[in-house]
């Protein structure tokens, strides 16, 4: 055994300040930008947009060509894809396993937690202006194809159709990533979840009249439907069902995910 | 310093780490030996707050883990190199590394100097680097934040020789200006060389531990290993002192001290050729401790 010395000084850390929020977050937006993976989706989301806007410019009916109409499918194009940018952010930390460094470096998981999210919104948020832009490019290209645009744009289009559809799709994001942890699995299932779960539901409805009914209030997809189409203005009942709906598939798994993302063992 | 308070870990009914205490002091090296699965990486990955133990805790500078704020600028960690996102360059992962600690990016240049990484290196991704230079970069993410205490799992992994004498005397400088250092290994003659305090640990288990004198005291089994120009005359005159003598090789072992051999010896006028202690060097105690925890048997009588 070796000779007993006496218990040295502990470590002083009073000198130290934890990792502000604000760095962990930056970090955090930096890891979802530094790899190709991460920077090309990013790439192809806003170009496949620019790609679909210009094909619509083209072809749409001319009466069509507003640019609420143009942020509308831009909206819808990063709908499907935003959610994917962020499950490659949460689920890396597994599949990649540079969780163990991420853990260690804050052991703090919850704030961690936070600081993805916040990173992933304004990842988000970013693509979002982008979009935005890009449909102003579209509706002025509508214009030079003969269509005389409506400029006007309607903040329930802005708020519902384009940034809270957008939003939800970012948490459900998480939730998915959170929950299967791993790179592939995640994006299948959101997948199922977005394309192939509402088919289904269509398929029973038609086939069921009571289930028709039921359908907005355990279905998220069916039930957000109101956001993005009409007037993007739900009704009572319709905010009704998005909340019902939502906690189902958005609150519930978001909490599951969240606490096993806590509790799991990084390897 | 690194406190291992009777830490235990199980896995349904399997314990990865059963009742293990230990203390590694600043200023020292200490290495934690143990085959394969014998519980070394789980007790490295409990200190650090990856794995919640089932019973016990560990404290580094009198602290748990997750109360030291920004941890890594007291406490540098490596416990697998290749645990990093393959499509970031090097130079990337110590960016993101210092950018969490709050540190000058001049910070990451000096740290992929002391661990020869060259700029090029620095700028290709880590699924074409190999596994040495991936240690080289995780020791460099550990050294980063310029912490007090190292915890570093199976780090010599896939250096080549000139780069385990490098991480030798790197370590050992770190240890001499007070850092305490923890290393594990499976290879025992890669942590014999450095460390000043040695952890046996097998089937999650310590067997045994303290430096390499009391490591070696351990085996009480005195004998000695000679060769002289008269062996015959030499095992007689040994006989007669009552000792037990057996031809090994060329020479012969004898049940005493090298002292007591060499006393017999000279009144007997025996030149000696060669003369050594014939106790189980550390490995064999290494192996002997751990015995039943290792995968595979030594064949008896097996040609060499």
């Amino acid at each position: 055994m070796s000779a007993t010395t006496a218990a040295p000084a502990p470590i002083d850390i009073t000198g130290t300040a934890p990792v502000p929020m604000s760095r962990l977050a930056s970090v955090e937006l930096r890891k979802a930008l530094d790899t190709r993976a991460g920077r090309w989706f990013t790439f192809s989301i806003l170009a496949l947009c620019l790609v679909v806007l210009t094909i619509y410019a083209l072809a749409a009916p001319d009466t069509d060509k507003d640019f609420g109409d143009f942020l509308g499918i831009a909206g819808a194009v990063l709908g499907y894809f935003l959610p994917i940018l962020i499950i490659m952010l949460v689920t890396s930390e597994q599949s990649q396993r540079n969780g163990l460094v991420t853990f260690t470096l804050e052991p703090r998981r919850s704030r961690v937690v936070v600081a993805k999210f916040i990173a992933g919104i304004a990842l988000a948020a970013g693509v979002m202006v982008l979009a935005a832009v890009i449909a102003v490019l579209g509706t002025v290209l509508g214009t030079a194809t003969g269509g005389t645009p409506d400029w006007g744009l309607e903040w329930n289009l802005l708020f519902n159709g384009f940034v809270l559809a957008n939003v939800i799709g970012v948490f459900i994001g998480f939730a998915i990533a959170m929950l299967l942890m791993n790179t592939p699995g995640a994006i299948v299932g959101y997948f199922a979840y977005s394309l192939i779960l509402p088919i289904a539901v269509g398929i029973l409805s038609s086939l069921s009249e009571g289930f028709e009914k039921v359908a907005p209030w355990i279905e998220f997809n069916t039930a957000q439907t109101p956001l993005f189409t009409g007037d993007y203005q739900p009704t009572g009942e319709e905010w009704a069902q998005i909340l019902v709906s939502g906690i189902i598939w958005l609150v519930v798994p978001l909490a599951l995910g969240i606490g096993r993302l806590l509790r799991t063992e990084f390897k | 310093m690194i406190t291992v308070e009777s830490v235990t870990k199980t896995y349904g009914g399997f314990k990865a780490v059963d009742d293990v205490s230990f203390v590694a002091q600043p200023g020292r090296v200490t290495g934690f030996l143990g085959p394969n699965g014998a519980g070394k990486t789980t007790t490295m990955r409990i200190m650090v707050g990856l794995t919640v133990p089932t019973h016990g805790q560990v404290r580094i500078g009198g602290h748990l883990y997750r109360d030291i704020p920004n941890p890594g600028r007291h406490v540098g960690v490596l416990l697998d190199a290749s645990a990093q996102h393959a499509g970031r360059t090097g130079r990337e992962i110590l960016t993101i590394a210092a950018k969490t600690m709050g540190l000058p990016l001049s910070r990451v240049d000096e740290m992929l100097d002391l661990v020869a990484l060259s700029d090029a290196e620095a700028k290709r991704r880590l699924r074409n680097y190999s596994l040495g230079m991936k240690q080289r970069l995780g020791i460099a993410q550990a050294l980063l934040g310029d912490p007090s205490v190292l915890i570093l799992d199976e780090p010599a992994n896939g250096l080549d020789p000139a780069g385990i004498r490098w991480m030798r005397t790197l370590l050992k400088g770190y240890a001499d200006r007070g850092g305490t250092v923890l290393l594990s290994s499976h290879l025992l003659n890669e942590v014999e060389l450095i460390a000043d305090e040695m952890i046996l640990i097998g089937h999650g288990r310590i067997v045994a531990q303290g430096d390499k004198k009391s490591l070696l005291a351990m085996d009480t089994n005195v004998s000695t290993l000679v060769m002289s120009l008269d062996n015959q005359r030499l095992a007689e005159a040994l006989q007669q002192k009552g000792y037990t003598v057996a031809p090994e090789g060329e020479g012969l072992r004898v049940s005493c001290t090298t002292e007591e051999v060499g006393r017999v010896a000279l009144e007997a006028q025996v030149v000696l050729t060669d003369l050594r202690s014939g106790a189980a060097g550390l490995e064999d105690l290494f192996l002997e401790l751990t015995s039943d925890t290792q995968r595979d048997v030594i064949p008896q009588g097996a040609p060499a």
